[in-house]
């Protein structure tokens, strides 16, 4: 699998991350290091144990890491539930967090199969 | 790119990945260090804030966001000289202008392009660093602007005291003691609104206090006896007159220094009571310029020798003016001169120094806190002049010449030991063509000492290399060790240079005398056996293909004339025999004295070696105090490129040897025929070569 297939299987943008960011090794590098990041783990904590304000910051964090790397579908979701969680609706973060959810499985099984690959 | 010193750039974010990529984009030309979150931030520039170049901040961030941080750095004064660029995913118009309202120079959007950062990062640096020149500039301009008003103010005031047959010390006095007291009472409350630069020109307006005293007659102004009272109403008018003048500066009239001499001159005789010439005003009502000058006026006058009085204690004048008995005074100022009674004994015995230094302080303020009235805290002055008085004790104590150049300012500073010790000023402008340098240090010594300087990296800075220097008298060696200053633009320039000169010069003259030693043979001054050795295995490895040859003498029957005529004849044939080898051959040619009386001669030649030979060892042959000195000698030729010391020993050893039994007083060139004479020999001279034994 190359990059540029990961990109498609995730709904990213390769082109756009590669103009972005000059170097197709340090996009290959940190879009590696996207699936160690702990946001997503302390997104789903934060809002299990009801803490709304921590939830936004991870939530806005994975938004960040997403919009630096083009993951635009997973960019998109995390955007609208940190805008939720920004505004305390957590009955509207509810309702957004199954997308969130599954565009970041999706993102993680395109990252680790295109990892698997390198091997 | 490069840039000085500091090269750090702090990243604060609470997403590693996001510091590892703005980490990436700007490694190589900056450290990078790591914050994730507000609070590690602060805790980080509270440290170390001197040491970063810019700031790339997030805004949401747990512990504290980025909003938090600009809060902090307001609070602690660091946001107008660490620019912070804030790199955020948030776009709401209101959260930029925020960042903006609170210091943020700068702010990029997430997601960001790589190129783009870095070009804003080293943009903003380096107007920064523009920026602080500026300001240098301006402040350097200002400050030497100020130093001149207040020297014309000076010469002004003096014109006075001249004619009242003062000594100028006393506005000195005055002004130091106004600047003083200001400074003291603005600490103890807030009742006078005044600015440092308020402090600054109503001390320079004191020195103008007593000008009306230019319009009192000279019979009257400088009476020896006390005044009657006719001429005491003449007197007073002194203060209105004072005022009068300045008020007739149409022109001037609204600039601040004139406003503030004014009340000054006029005021200064007032009572805090209301019993004072001449309007008679009290309490507040009296400016705190004038009434402060009072009070310096006062102070100085009693602890000053005049022609009618001598000078009182500064005790015992405090207390006079405690007890009421000099006049009446604000009690707040009473206090302050009580309470600081010691500091205004030392202020006063080095004058000016802190007025000027305030002056140019208050410059900066106003330049960088433009926004509101804040001060700035005195730790980084007080830092440096902790510095820089640790600094003069070392340099006291220490023989070595330091010194110190600014390419901006063209001068070179020396410390004031070395400066005596070359016996030139301790500052010297323009050095470059300085005479009596040059004389010193040589001709060219600037240039090749910025050359050198140019050629040092930042990362090794110093150079050390040994010059003679004349001081004292005398040429004397010194280890100089120079270190080139840098600016801190990009790429980075030799600004100017420290170091110092140690004097080495025992120590060089004793290792210069042991390495002759090591090398020469003491009584002839010939190199010896070792150091020859040396020399042509340099010169055959050096030159494989030049034609060289290799002489071995001794002198004949050497034992015998030593014996027979005593030591010292035979040191005199040695030294004899010495000065015509040197002179017989070239100086690019080797000679030496291997031992006893056995010598060699190392050679050149493009010619027939014969004739050489020939030449050489007629030369020898002598007559010593009617004593005929013979010799026998031996020479081998290369006769292969690569050929050893030890090769071409020997075989000049071995015709040496064939000389001898050939009856002495003879020299043969090696040949084949000579290959095993030592087998064949029989010789028990004692004159016998040793070196055979050892090569």
């Amino acid at each position: 699998m190359t990059i540029e297939e990961c990109y498609a299987a995730l709904g990213g943008n390769y082109g756009d991350v590669l103009g972005r960011l000059r170097s197709e090794r340090l996009v290959t590098k940190f879009v590696l290091k996207f699936v160690d990041d702990g946001s997503y783990k302390l997104l789903c904590d934060s809002l299990d144990s009801g803490n709304i304000q921590e939830a936004f910051r991870a939530a806005h964090t994975i938004k960040g890491m997403c919009q630096n790397l083009s993951f635009d579908k997973l960019a998109s979701s995390s955007s609208e539930l940190t805008e939720a969680l920004r505004a305390g609706d957590e009955a509207a973060a509810r309702k957004l967090l199954p997308a969130v959810v599954s565009d970041y499985d999706n993102t993680v099984r395109a990252i680790t199969e295109y990892k698997n690959s390198l091997v | 790119m490069m840039i000085m010193q500091k090269k750090r750039i702090l990243v604060v974010d609470d997403s590693e990945m996001n510091r590892s990529i703005l980490a990436d984009i700007l490694d190589g030309e900056f450290e990078i260090t790591e914050a994730e979150n507000g609070l590690q931030a602060i805790d980080i520039l509270q440290k170390e804030s001197e040491d970063f170049l810019l700031v790339l901040l997030d805004i949401v961030m747990p512990e504290m966001d980025g909003f938090g941080v600009l809060e902090e750095m307001n609070r602690l004064k660091l946001i107008d000289n660490l620019p912070v660029i804030m790199v955020s995913a948030e776009t709401a118009s209101s959260q930029i202008e925020r960042a903006y309202e609170l210091g943020a120079t700068d702010f990029i959007i997430r997601p960001f392009d790589a190129s783009i950062v870095h070009r804003r990062v080293v943009n903003t640096i380096l107007l920064y660093a523009k920026q602080k020149k500026l300001i240098s500039i301006i402040e350097d301009q200002v400050d030497e602007k100020e130093r001149f008003n207040s020297l014309m103010v000076d010469i002004l005031s003096h014109i006075v005291e001249f004619r009242n047959g003062e000594s100028g010390l006393h506005i000195q006095h005055v002004r130091v003691l106004t600047n003083f007291l200001l400074t003291k009472l603005c600490e103890k409350t807030d009742r006078y609104p005044l600015s440092e630069t308020d402090i600054s020109i109503i001390s320079i307006a004191s020195a103008l206090h007593d000008i009306g005293k230019i319009g009192i007659d000279d019979h009257i102004l400088n009476k020896p006896g006390p005044l009657t009272d006719d001429e005491y109403v003449i007197m007073k008018t002194h203060s209105m007159i004072g005022a009068k003048i300045l008020d007739s500066l149409t022109m001037y009239k609204d600039n601040p220094l004139v406003r503030r001499a004014y009340e000054i001159c006029r005021w200064h005789h007032e009572r805090y009571d209301g019993r004072g010439y001449p309007d008679g005003l009290s309490g507040d009502k009296i400016p705190i310029g004038a009434q402060i000058v009072a009070l310096a006026d006062v102070y100085d006058a009693l602890t000053s020798e005049r022609v009618y009085k001598k000078a009182i204690s500064h005790e015992k004048a405090l207390e006079m003016i405690l007890d009421g008995k000099c006049g009446a005074f604000n009690p707040l100022l009473l206090k302050c001169l009580s309470e600081n009674s010691e500091d205004i004994r030392s202020v006063l015995k080095k004058p000016d120094v802190n007025v000027s230094r305030r002056e140019k302080r208050g410059f900066n303020d106003v330049l960088v806190h433009s926004k509101a009235g804040e001060v700035a805290s005195d730790r980084t002055l007080r830092l440096l002049d902790y510095e820089r008085m640790k600094y003069n004790f070392f340099a006291a104590m220490t023989e070595e010449i330091q010194f110190e150049y600014s390419m901006a300012t063209d001068t070179l500073t020396i410390s004031p030991l070395g400066a005596e010790k070359l016996g030139v000023e301790e500052v010297v402008v323009s050095p470059e063509k300085s005479e009596k340098l040059k004389e010193i240090i040589g001709g060219d010594w600037f240039r090749s000492l910025i050359d050198m300087l140019e050629k040092s990296t930042p990362e090794k800075p110093e150079i050390r290399h040994e010059k003679q220097l004349h001081c004292n008298g005398e040429y004397r060696w010194h280890n100089i060790i120079v270190r080139a200053i840098w600016t801190d633009e990009i790429p980075p320039k030799v600004d100017g240079f420290i170091g110092k000169a140690v004097d080495v010069h025992d120590a060089h003259i004793t290792i210069n005398e042991l390495k002759e030693n090591a090398t020469h043979d003491p009584l002839t001054d010939l190199l010896n056996r070792a150091e020859a050795k040396a020399q042509i295995e340099r010169r055959l490895l050096n030159y494989p293909n030049h034609k060289y040859a290799l002489a071995c003498f001794d002198i004949d029957f050497f034992k015998h004339a030593n014996d027979t005529y005593g030591h010292l004849f035979g040191d005199k044939v040695l030294k004899t025999i010495s000065q015509k080898m040197t002179h017989s051959i070239r100086a690019s040619d080797i000679c030496a004295r291997m031992g006893g009386d056995e010598f060699l001669i190392f050679f050149e030649y493009d010619t027939d070696i014969n004739a050489i030979i020939a030449r050489i060892f007629k030369s020898l042959c002598c007559n010593v105090d009617k004593f005929d000195v013979t010799i026998s000698m031996g020479i081998a030729e290369m006769t292969s490129v690569g050929e050893s010391y030890e090769e071409l020993f020997h075989r000049a050893d071995l015709a040496l040897y064939h000389s001898k039994q050939s009856g002495r007083n003879q020299y043969h060139l090696y040949d084949d025929s000579m290959k095993n004479i030592l087998a064949q020999s029989n010789i028990t001279d004692i004159d016998v070569p040793t070196d055979k034994k050892e090569d």
